[in-house]
């Protein structure tokens, strides 16, 4: 793919909660676009143009927010995108707006991903308006069943990412759960949702936006803070359903990752990456997805779970947010997952922040598991070396 | 019974709630009070009011101006058959009004009785429902009306004091949609064997797959299935997964109780069907690796009324759900990776 360099400039996100009583969704949305221009140094007038993502608009029952939006979002007179792939969808809002810099295109362009979950429901929304509807917990209990089977791993693994995520949710600002007093024992004891994911080992619901400004090599370079390099963004699909497919370990998950390994040059992501912001809306696809994505070998995901690798001060950190278990806005996860990669490597992630973090990788997926979407940022261009 | 099913009509309501924000607060609360407002902003009043300058974004603010109860039509069009979904039930128009006090025109119904009546430059104002019926939403606003008096509205363009605290904060959005889902090919052919107490399936004759409830495609091969890859499939197999959920109570939601769904692996066919019910034992008994036989409606009690072109496998009411068989369990490591 050849296209010029693409820099995250400025990163905003609302503060993530059950209800956000006190806002309209335009206020939503405005809130974290007007922390993203604040920490770009940048005003309404500076950006080119916008992306809107969000997951299916039965969420609010609110059609095509896209249009409702644009001039709340300073879209007037400029080109306004909506993207729309599931519960990947932030992470592509974030891959269109990079992709409409390092197109040429554009010079500033301003992603926002939403969700207002209080204005509706998600087991509603996600039933197609039906009763007894699965939900997401209930379509991918079934996967995580046979995870369980094929790798062997133990039943308290699940839990571990559970309080792993919320501790680090403890530490960000923004994170809808603060579960700073989260133990096994808790996990383990709340009520049973989805066979086997309890209640803890759950996304919670949530209203929240993210924000991501892009500009080009000189507007990264004249940044008044340190900018996130794009260095590969990669979006992969397969059919949801078919006889035989294996779900907890999609072809697309895969292609995935090997794209964005082989263009940055990652040969080792285990030891190249500093940290990853993996898309967990259920405790076991921390390791589920360490394994579709080449991070861990096959049936070895869960051990990087066990041994703490996976955690803060661990050699891999994954979630260091919080990730979706602590903040759920589920049209914004996504985008809220590359934001969090774009954070570490610019180093503003305070509490939060991986030490010498040169390079981090995002990734949202969406639908039956069968959506992918993923990029690498680092603090240079090169950052390999 | 109907040889073929054509139409599947649905109804989706839902309660949505919206927030309102401080601004649209502001205005609803004054609005039930009687009280249409604007904002100053980027030198003109905007009514309603905008969180932001629709031209540039920035903050609108709080500079509150009273606007009406009279303004002028610029521009207006007649609905002379008006549905359920319109806000009067007879012939209106819609119209764009500028009240007096404000520089940009709002949308309102206005019940002027004829088309004739209506006119560019036309006075009109505001008809309110009775005090007590307000409730902060805009149809507190019945229709615009032509005025009696044209002369300009008294107080219009003054300065709003808004209370500390808004009275209205939410807003409810009550969703009725009523949709036609034209059955496809494969829907119908779906239905009608539901019908006859069968399951179909179509088989790819290039990946050998089996798709039970026929799609006309192979998702793998991208091939299009005719009529001739439909092969029947047995009503009997192996639990292969399932999930037990905690329904949670969405308006619209029918389970109270925790429920289970299933995927079955259909004996001597490569087939899963998914998200079945088992009957007669409780959710938590299910295991994987259970023989099942489906348990049909009685011919004259099944129906495929739920069915639409997305419930690829769904059963409707033909199928009850399905039945252990009382054979022995299948060895679960067989089975726990065909969720699909």
């Amino acid at each position: 793919m050849s296209h010029q360099p693409a820099a995250v400039v400025g990163i905003g996100q609302t503060h993530h909660k059950r209800k956000r009583a006190d806002v309209s969704i335009a206020g939503l949305v405005r809130e974290a676009a007007q922390r993203a221009l604040e920490d770009a140094n940048m005003d309404w007038g500076d950006i080119d143009a916008v992306v809107l993502g969000k997951a299916p608009d039965l969420f609010e029952g609110v059609m095509k927010p896209e249009m409702y939006l644009a001039d709340a979002l300073g879209a007037v007179n400029k080109p306004m995108f909506r993207v729309h792939t599931a519960g990947s969808v932030g992470g592509s809002t974030g891959i269109v707006g990079s992709h409409l810099v390092s197109s040429g295109r554009h010079k500033r362009v301003l992603s926002v991903a939403f969700e207002k979950q209080s204005e509706g429901n998600a087991q509603f929304a996600l039933g197609g308006g039906k009763g007894a509807s699965i939900g997401a917990g209930g379509a991918f209990a079934p996967f995580i069943r046979a995870y369980i089977r094929r790798s062997g791993a133990p039943e308290d693994i699940g839990w571990m990412v559970a309080v792993k995520d919320r501790l680090n949710g403890a530490k960000n600002p923004y994170a809808h759960l603060k579960l700073a007093d989260i133990t096994i024992d808790k996990v383990k004891e709340s009520p049973m949702m989805w066979d086997p994911l309890h209640f803890l080992e759950s996304c919670p619901s949530s209203d929240g936006a993210c924000a991501v400004i892009f500009t080009d090599e000189d507007g990264g370079k004249a940044a008044s803070k340190p900018p996130a390099w794009v260095l590969a963004t990669a979006m992969k699909s397969e059919p949801g359903w078919y006889s035989g497919r294996d779900a907890v370990n999609p072809q697309a998950a895969h292609a995935c990752a090997q794209e964005i390994y082989k263009a940055v040059g990652i040969t080792n992501p285990r030891e190249q990456i500093d940290c990853a912001e993996l898309y967990v809306p259920f405790s076991w696809y921390e390791p589920m997805w360490l394994e579709a994505h080449e991070i861990a070998a096959p049936g070895e995901g869960w051990k990087m779970t066990q041994s703490g690798a996976t955690a803060l001060d661990g050699d891999f950190p994954v979630n260091m947010s919080g990730g979706v278990l602590s903040s759920n806005p589920i049209g914004a996860s996504g985008l809220l997952r590359f934001a969090e990669a774009a954070l570490q490597v610019r180093g503003l992630a305070e509490d939060h922040q991986v030490g010498g973090a040169n390079l981090a990788i995002a990734q949202a997926y969406g639908a039956n598991a069968q959506f992918f979407a993923m990029w690498a940022v680092g603090s240079s261009l090169n950052p390999l070396g | 019974m109907a040889d073929t099913v054509q139409e599947f009509v649905f109804n989706l309501t839902f309660p949505f709630s919206r927030t309102l924000g401080s601004t649209l607060s502001t205005f609803a609360s004054a609005l039930a009070q009687g009280q249409i407002i604007g904002v100053r902003t980027g030198g003109r009043v905007i009514a309603p009011p905008l969180e932001y300058d629709p031209e540039t974004a920035a903050d609108a603010g709080t500079d509150w101006v009273r606007v009406g109860p009279k303004g002028t039509v610029s521009s207006w069009t007649w609905i002379p058959e008006p549905t359920n979904l319109h806000p009067l039930d007879h012939a209106f128009g819609f119209a764009f009004i500028t009240l007096d006090g404000a520089d940009t025109p709002m949308i309102h119904a206005v019940d002027a009785g004829s088309e004739s009546a209506m006119s560019a430059g036309m006075r009109v104002e505001a008809k309110f429902k009775a005090p007590a019926d307000c409730v902060g939403r805009i149809d507190d606003i019945i229709a615009f009306v032509p005025a009696a008096d044209p002369s300009p509205s008294e107080g219009a363009g003054e300065p709003y004091e808004a209370p500390a605290e808004n009275d209205i904060t939410e807003m409810d959005a009550f969703c009725d949609l009523t949709y036609i889902d034209n059955a496809s090919p494969t829907t119908t052919m779906w239905a009608k064997a539901l019908m006859e107490g069968r399951l179909i399936g179509q088989k790819c004759p290039q990946c050998a797959r089996t798709i039970v409830g026929p799609r006309g495609m192979c998702s793998v091969c991208a091939i299009e299935l005719d009529e001739s890859h439909v092969i029947e499939v047995p009503d009997r197999g192996v639990v292969s997964n399932f999930t037990v959920v905690t329904p949670v109570q969405y308006h619209g939601q029918t389970e109270t109780e925790p429920f289970v769904r299933c995927s079955i692996m259909l004996d001597g066919a490569d087939a899963v069907i998914a998200q079945q019910e088992i009957l007669d034992i409780p959710a938590t008994d299910v295991r994987v690796g259970m023989r099942v036989a489906c348990v049909w409606a009685p011919a004259n009690e099944r129906s495929v009324d739920d069915i639409d072109n997305r419930s690829r496998g769904s059963g409707g009411d033909a199928i009850l759900g399905w039945r252990l068989t009382g054979e022995p369990d299948e060895p679960a490591e067989n089975y726990l990776d065909r969720m699909m």
